[in-house]
């Protein structure tokens, strides 16, 4: 009998045993095919760079006074009265920035529209005056540099998230302002005012199915009501809205639960002092409820982080970076699932991946921080 | 008893749970300056009575009162807005419950709700209070200090410093010192006797002992009804009503 008892005890936990070992290894082997396949874009320029290349017809102008600047020894050309050395690529004839001197001139650059342009080092030189710098040799580029005003044709090479991570920064904030005073005042009128009773038992019951019906029904919803008979237009808006319905269940039972946490004996004591209902709120309801909201944010920051199908939708899927919440933009999720479906770009989209990890990674650990700090 | 010295007057007081009937017909006179100590088993009705005094029992829903409480001799009930009464008649609580802030805040705290002072004049009043719970000592290098870092016995006096702080007429007590051991419980009975100087007390206790040590007053109740009211001394030397007799005398309780 007590051998019988072991053998079955010793089966069942081999089986929780290998059930883990599954789930550590799909898990981990994701991970690993993600930041193998997309580590190698990942830089410094990969977060500062835009999407798309872009080219521009850049102004730059040297009144000759005898500024000296540092010397770079390692171009192919420098010309020192700019201030800027010039190399060959390696795969092609034209030529790009390689070194820029402190307050170089080509920092001062103006393009067709009057605006400054700053050229960066990196960026291709494809014409110097309208002559294609293909056509010329390191001599006469370096004669053309006599000149006082020169015209640059001027393509700086995209390939980085700098757009994605503005558009999904801006749903961020947009998103939590929306959605952090609306849920925690229904999640405060569910708990403190509501009477118990059918009404308070519907809203729990719908708030409860919302957090289960699969975000691109949201997406779908949002298109119709934002995009569509709103007139808002695929915009950072619409997306913020529709996100915002997604967000809301979450906020509002986690805000509910630190609510009820609150010890009826604070409330007690409050109003046994004379306070009214609106300065117990105020002064002992809220201020005990802050690492529920806190919790509820960093939720809803993850949430917004990883949507995409409510996004595709509401926000758009070009990679620029949005002016204001009424202009269009993607985020990085969208923007990881449009490289694959576009362009089978299993590189570009793993190197989006990792970034999403990584912010998810800091999220949870951030969470578990201020559990940690708020709660003991 | 004068009459001008009541400062209230519970009368033909009932109260119910939806259809439970918690108090039977009270009647009682609770006199300026005195101590006064309600006994009874659990459920007996006492801490309900108390609590109908300060109308800490609208906030629970479902609950119904007849008969009439006065406090200096006008209704509480419908002569007062709740929240001046509650000025007026301070609360401590069975379990200590200051406020998850600093020493400081929890004292001001009843200040802040009703009265606009200046930083000069909240520190004195934090000092008064403090003293006036025999707390001062103990606490005024660390008034910044968390209050739920205070032992149990001090958190109980601060809640009484908190309740002091905006100078109200009477002070209900619900089992003060239920949750606190003997040295503390010895410090709050000091500080009860003290209090009656300037306050009414009116205080809601398990502990005979502690009735027959600190109380003028001791009514004590059954199922709802107010057995017997007397002073304390007559009660506990010379019960009039048997059950009384058999409660004082560890029969059943």
């Amino acid at each position: 009998m007590q051998n019988k008892r072991k053998k079955k005890e010793m089966i069942i936990q081999l089986i929780i045993k290998i059930s883990t070992l599954i789930a550590v290894l799909l898990l981990s082997s994701i991970t690993i095919f993600i930041v193998k396949n997309g580590y190698k874009k990942i830089n410094l320029d990969y977060f500062t760079s835009d999407y798309n290349d872009k080219t521009v017809y850049v102004d730059v102008e040297n009144n000759h006074t005898s500024e000296h600047y540092d010397i770079s020894e390692t171009d192919d050309i420098f010309i020192d009265e700019w201030g800027v050395g010039i190399s060959k690529l390696n795969d092609d004839s034209n030529y790009y920035i390689s070194y820029l001197a402190k307050n170089s001139i080509f920092e001062n650059g103006v393009d067709l529209k009057n605006e400054p342009f700053k050229i960066k080092v990196g960026d291709i030189i494809k014409k110097i005056d309208k002559v294609n710098i293909a056509d010329l040799k390191n001599k006469d580029i370096e004669n053309m540099f006599r000149d006082n005003n020169l015209e640059l044709k001027i393509t700086r090479n995209g390939g980085g998230i700098y757009p994605m991570l503005i558009s999904t920064l801006m749903l961020i904030f947009l998103s939590l302002i929306i959605t952090i005073p609306i849920g925690v005042g229904a999640a405060i009128y569910l708990v403190e005012y509501a009477k118990i009773g059918k009404l308070v038992n519907i809203i729990r019951f719908a708030t409860e199915s919302l957090a289960g019906i699969p975000s691109i029904v949201y997406g779908l919803f949002g298109m119709i009501l934002f995009v569509k008979f709103l007139g808002i237009g695929q915009s950072i808006l619409s997306g913020s809205l529709t996100l915002s319905i997604i967000l809301l269940p979450t906020v509002i039972r986690t805000t509910e639960e630190t609510l009820i946490t609150v010890p009826s004996s604070y409330k007690e004591a409050s109003y046994a002092l004379g306070a009214n209902r609106l300065q117990t709120l105020v002064k002992i309801i809220i201020p005990n409820t802050i690492s529920g909201i806190i919790i509820a944010v960093i939720l809803s920051i993850g949430r917004i982080v990883g949507e995409s199908a409510a996004l595709l939708f509401t926000v758009g899927t070009f990679a620029k970076i949005p002016q204001n919440i009424f202009d269009s933009g993607t985020s990085l999720t969208v923007r990881a699932f449009m490289e694959v479906k576009e362009y089978a770009a299993v590189e570009s989209a793993c190197a989006m991946g990792i970034v999403l990890l990584a912010i998810v990674f800091i999220l949870n650990i951030s969470t578990k921080i201020i559990v940690k700090k708020l709660k003991l | 008893m004068n009459a001008k010295n009541n400062i209230l007057s519970i009368d033909n007081l009932d109260f119910y749970y939806g259809d439970f009937k918690a108090l039977d017909k009270i009647n009682m006179n609770i006199e300026s300056n005195s101590v006064t100590a309600f006994i009874g088993p659990s459920g007996c009705g006492k801490s309900t009575l108390l609590r109908t005094i300060n109308r800490m029992n609208e906030l629970i829903d479902n609950t119904r009162l007849d008969g009439k409480i006065k406090f200096d001799n006008k209704n509480a009930y419908l002569d007062y807005e709740v929240i001046e009464l509650r000025k007026r008649i301070g609360m401590v609580f069975q379990k200590p419950n200051p406020f998850p802030m600093s020493i400081y805040d929890n004292i001001v705290y009843g200040i802040k709700l009703h009265y606009k002072k200046s930083k000069n004049e909240l520190d004195e009043i934090v000092e008064r209070s403090l003293r006036g719970a025999a707390l001062w000592d103990e606490v005024k290098d660390r008034l910044k200090k968390n209050a739920l870092e205070l032992s149990g016995g001090q958190q109980q006096r601060l809640c009484i410093a908190r309740a002091i702080a905006i100078e109200p007429e009477v002070i209900l007590m619900d089992e003060p010192t239920s949750a606190l051991d003997p040295i503390a419980t010895a410090k709050i009975e000091e500080l009860i006797i003290r209090l009656k100087e300037k306050y009414t007390i009116v205080i809601v206790t398990h502990s005979m002992h502690q009735a027959a040590r600190i109380s003028d007053y001791t009514g004590f109740f059954l199922t709802g009804k107010l057995i017997e009211f007397d002073k304390t001394e007559n009660l506990f030397s010379n019960p009039k009503n048997n059950k009384t007799e058999d409660y004082i005398t560890g029969r059943f309780g």
